[in-house]
């Protein structure tokens, strides 16, 4: 087991390797130059010559690439001039809102995946299996923004029960963390369906039901934890993706978190803050992997010895 | 259907009734009162919500946001200027009580007004007014770049001077962007603006860059103290989140209304919805240093092919109006000028007579998708009489590169001149020197420069409508339209006054919102 969280660890140092040069890269691929949006239109080339000179980025792009690395290995991830301080404490003083949507919504979506895939795999083929397929369908059909603007005009401005849009309460977290729910909840059905439909075939699961075992105790009892692994694999993946893309989500409900930073920092050519963000959700995911992982070890034996071996 | 299935269905029936109770029972307790974050509702209380359009990223007026409209606002809530902007574009006097030139208006001598306190009690002194205007030098954010090797220093405790190394009649106008903090501030000093002390009518009682600001009354405020208790201001960056927010309630000021909105919130009995006539222009420059572009009867005819009033009528009814002039009314130094009347058929004959090449595509380059439609409609008009045009919207930064490089043909922007004087508009763009489209006409340049270098506001506003006329004949651009800026806010809000900056000052609001 040690030496699995040795070696993903190892790769997680190669994949931040990875994301810093390759967004350090993007950025400056990029048309645009920081220094003119900063200063605006009203600039003369003198300030933006000095401006340049203040940024580092009349220097060679190597030299940069250079000081660049070793200031991320010192964790100084640079000082954002647009905003006046450094970057990442910026980055930081928005991830707890992203983190808190995302981690809402993960929960909603595993608890109400779980349940009904464990309700639609227990009876493929039966009448709550057609339901849930229908609905997971729908779910995932709909697109976020679309859920999001729906959720406002029925619940915020026809019926007046949630807020429209900011944060301070909880009922502000109920529309952004239940549209980002929407179509993962179908995804944790769908793979938690499929998962204890198979093993409701199990031989052992016959035998399960021989010895007098109920319905909801096979179905507890040796369905759910076995469906789990795809599931928290998935749940692995998926809070990464939701991470990165609650972009949107944020926007329409003018959510503090990263989107909206991250959104101005691209169009402003804030390269210190885009690579503060792209850093903290590449580490992020790359953590959440790792727990991903390590709780399919400890829930499939199998993947134990396989480590082991 | 069998007894399990059944009771599976009765189960998954009631948990999705579950689920649903519980979002229910979480959504009756909530207020969505305006005023109000915490959902107790702002009935009453004298709270204000607002929700610009724009993030308020930092609250140093001398900083890279020194220039962005969120730290604008936030400067004039909290800090004090020398000088501000009346709602009708006149200077009045904020800090100062007077303020004259010398003969040759190379040096402005300003008066200050006496008994100014900080919102920490500390007298506000000439010495203050020099320590901050040397720390927006030394920071050469986008506003020191108004005040090239100026310097400032202390008549007297009561009187600063500002020296110029040209003669220079536009800066008290310059100087509405500059704002006052206690001396010994160093640049570098980020945690001042945690909880700044300033002079304005607001103090700061909560700050989250890029979310939300929440103000209270600066009871050691020079002027009338606010009688609101408490102002907040919310980053919602969508529009239509925006415009919800404002029809539940949930804020009680929004502007920069899209026309196509107004509609829906004109309906809303609760709602007042005004314009108001703003510094803002729609300019369209040609690159008069490229060949196709380069002879004034060619840009001319191309500005009369276009029909800029229909296209006004119908996308911008309520906040559009035939621009008369490069800069708009409420701006010192407007004169207006001859309409260039809808001619298609003499714009061909024009265009063909200069021997223009209608096998090439001009660029058209913007950088704000909510212009889209008014450019593809410019487009098309030229496409009528047979000429190319290719709108390009391009990101910001990408934008602003490419306009200092002259990389393009036609040039839009929405225009503004927030020192509602003309030498910051015409004075800084037009001049060869500037180099910002091409056009270079020493006479031109030297207009602006005895306009620019005259105290006398008559002159300057004669010397002014002179360079309008060549800029205007020579269609050095086009200048199709005037912007008004929308606003709509809860008809119960009592003294609030639309800005035509865009920056509305909640400190004459006498009554809070719903």
């Amino acid at each position: 087991m040690i030496r699995m969280v040795v070696k993903r660890l190892l790769i997680g140092v190669f994949v931040m390797w990875g994301a810093a040069s390759l967004i350090f890269l993007i950025v400056r691929a990029a048309p645009g130059d920081p220094a003119s949006v900063l200063l605006g239109p009203d600039a003369d080339r003198e300030q933006i010559r000095q401006l340049h000179a203040t940024l580092g980025l009349d220097r060679p792009l190597h030299e940069q690439y250079v000081t660049y690395l070793g200031d991320v290995l010192r964790l100084d991830f640079g000082e954002s001039h647009r905003l006046g301080r450094p970057a990442m404490d910026a980055v930081l003083e928005r991830f707890p809102a992203t983190l808190e949507l995302t981690l809402t919504a993960t929960t909603v979506a595993v608890v109400a995946g779980l349940l009904l895939g464990l309700l639609a795999g227990a009876r493929p083929g039966g009448r709550t299996d057609r339901v849930v397929s229908a609905v997971t369908i729908a779910l995932q059909s709909f697109p976020t923004f679309w859920v999001g603007i729906m959720g406002v005009l029925l619940f915020a401005l026809t019926l007046r029960l949630l807020p429209s849009s900011g944060v301070g309460t909880p009922q502000h977290m109920v529309l952004p963390a239940l549209t980002m729910a929407l179509p993962f909840i179908a995804i944790v059905a769908r793979l938690a369906r499929s998962s204890v439909t198979e093993t409701m075939r199990e031989p052992y699961v016959v035998t399960a039901r021989s010895k007098g075992l109920t319905e909801p105790q096979i179905l507890l009892g040796h369905a759910l934890r076995n469906s789990l692994v795809p599931v928290v694999t998935i749940v692995g993946l998926q809070m990464g993706a939701l991470l990165g893309g609650a972009v949107i989500v944020e926007n329409v409900f003018a959510w503090p978190g990263l989107g909206s930073l991250v959104v101005d920092a691209v169009a402003n050519r804030d390269y210190a803050v885009v690579q503060g963000v792209t850093l903290l959700i590449a580490g992020a995911v790359t953590v959440l992997n790792l727990v991903a992982d390590l709780l399919c070890a400890q829930l499939d034996p199998r993947i134990r010895m396989e480590a082991a071996a | 259907m069998n007894d399990s299935s059944e009771r599976r269905t009765g189960r998954f029936t009631g948990l999705a009734a579950a689920l649903a109770g519980v979002a229910v029972l979480a959504a009756c307790s909530t207020t969505t009162s305006g005023g109000d974050t915490e959902g107790a509702g702002g009935g009453g209380t004298g709270e204000l919500t607002a929700a610009g359009t724009y993030p308020i990223e930092s609250l140093d007026p001398h900083g890279a946001q020194g220039a962005s409209t969120g730290t604008q606002f936030a400067g004039q809530a909290l800090f004090s200027r020398l000088v501000k902007p009346a709602p009708d574009g006149t200077l009045t006097g904020d800090l100062a009580e007077s303020w004259e030139p010398n003969a040759d208006v190379t040096a402005w001598t300003f008066t200050l007004r006496d008994g100014v306190t900080f919102s920490d009690g500390s007298p506000l002194t000439a010495e203050d007014v020099v320590a901050s205007f040397d720390r927006m030098m030394e920071l050469n954010g986008p506003n020191a770049g108004n005040f090239p090797e100026a310097t400032m220093t202390a008549a007297s405790d009561t009187e600063v001077v500002l020296t110029t190394p040209a003669p220079d009649a536009s800066i008290p106008g310059k100087l509405v962007l500059f704002y006052v903090l206690p001396s010994g501030i160093a640049a570098d000093d980020t945690a001042f603006f945690n909880d700044p002390v300033g002079s304005g009518p607001f103090t700061v009682d909560g700050f989250t860059p890029g979310e939300t600001l929440e103000l209270a009354p600066n009871p050691d405020y020079f002027g009338d103290t606010p009688a609101t208790d408490r102002v907040v201001v919310r980053n919602i960056p969508e529009l239509s989140a925006r415009l919800t927010a404002l029809r539940t309630g949930e804020v009680d000021v929004v502007w920069g209304i899209p026309d196509d909105q107004l509609g829906v919130l004109e309906g809303d009995d609760g709602l007042t919805v005004e314009t108001v006539p703003s510094t803002a222009e729609f300019t369209m420059w040609f690159n008069s240093s490229v060949p196709a572009l380069e002879d004034a009867a060619v840009r001319r005819a191309l500005w009369q092919a276009v029909d800029f009033a229909t296209i006004i009528e119908q996308l911008y009814p309520e906040t559009g109006e035939p621009a008369t002039a490069p800069v708009t009314p409420v701006v010192l130094g407007h004169a207006p000028q001859e309409p260039v009347a809808f001619d298609p058929e003499a714009a061909r004959a024009a265009l063909e007579d200069a021997g223009f090449d209608f096998s090439q595509t001009l660029r058209l380059q913007f950088a704000n998708a909510e212009f889209r439609p008014f450019l593809q409609a410019v487009a098309s008009d030229l496409e009528e009489i047979g000429v190319r045009v290719e709108p390009l919207e391009k990101e910001q930064a990408v934008f602003t590169e490419d306009l200092l490089a002259l990389n393009w043909d036609i040039n839009f922007q929405q225009l503004a001149t927030p020192t509602f004087d003309a030498a910051s508009n015409l004075g800084r763009l037009y001049t060869c020197d500037a180099a910002r489209t091409g056009y270079c006409n020493p006479e031109l340049d030297d207009l602006l420069a005895r306009a620019g270098g005259s105290a006398d506001e008559a002159e300057r506003t004669d010397l002014y409508g002179q360079a309008s006329e060549i800029i205007w004949n020579d269609a050095v651009g086009m200048y199709p339209m005037t912007v008004s800026i929308a606003y709509a806010w809860n008809a119960d809000l009592e003294g609030f006054t639309p800005d035509p900056s865009g920056l509305p000052d909640f400190s004459t609001v006498t009554d809070g919102g719903s």
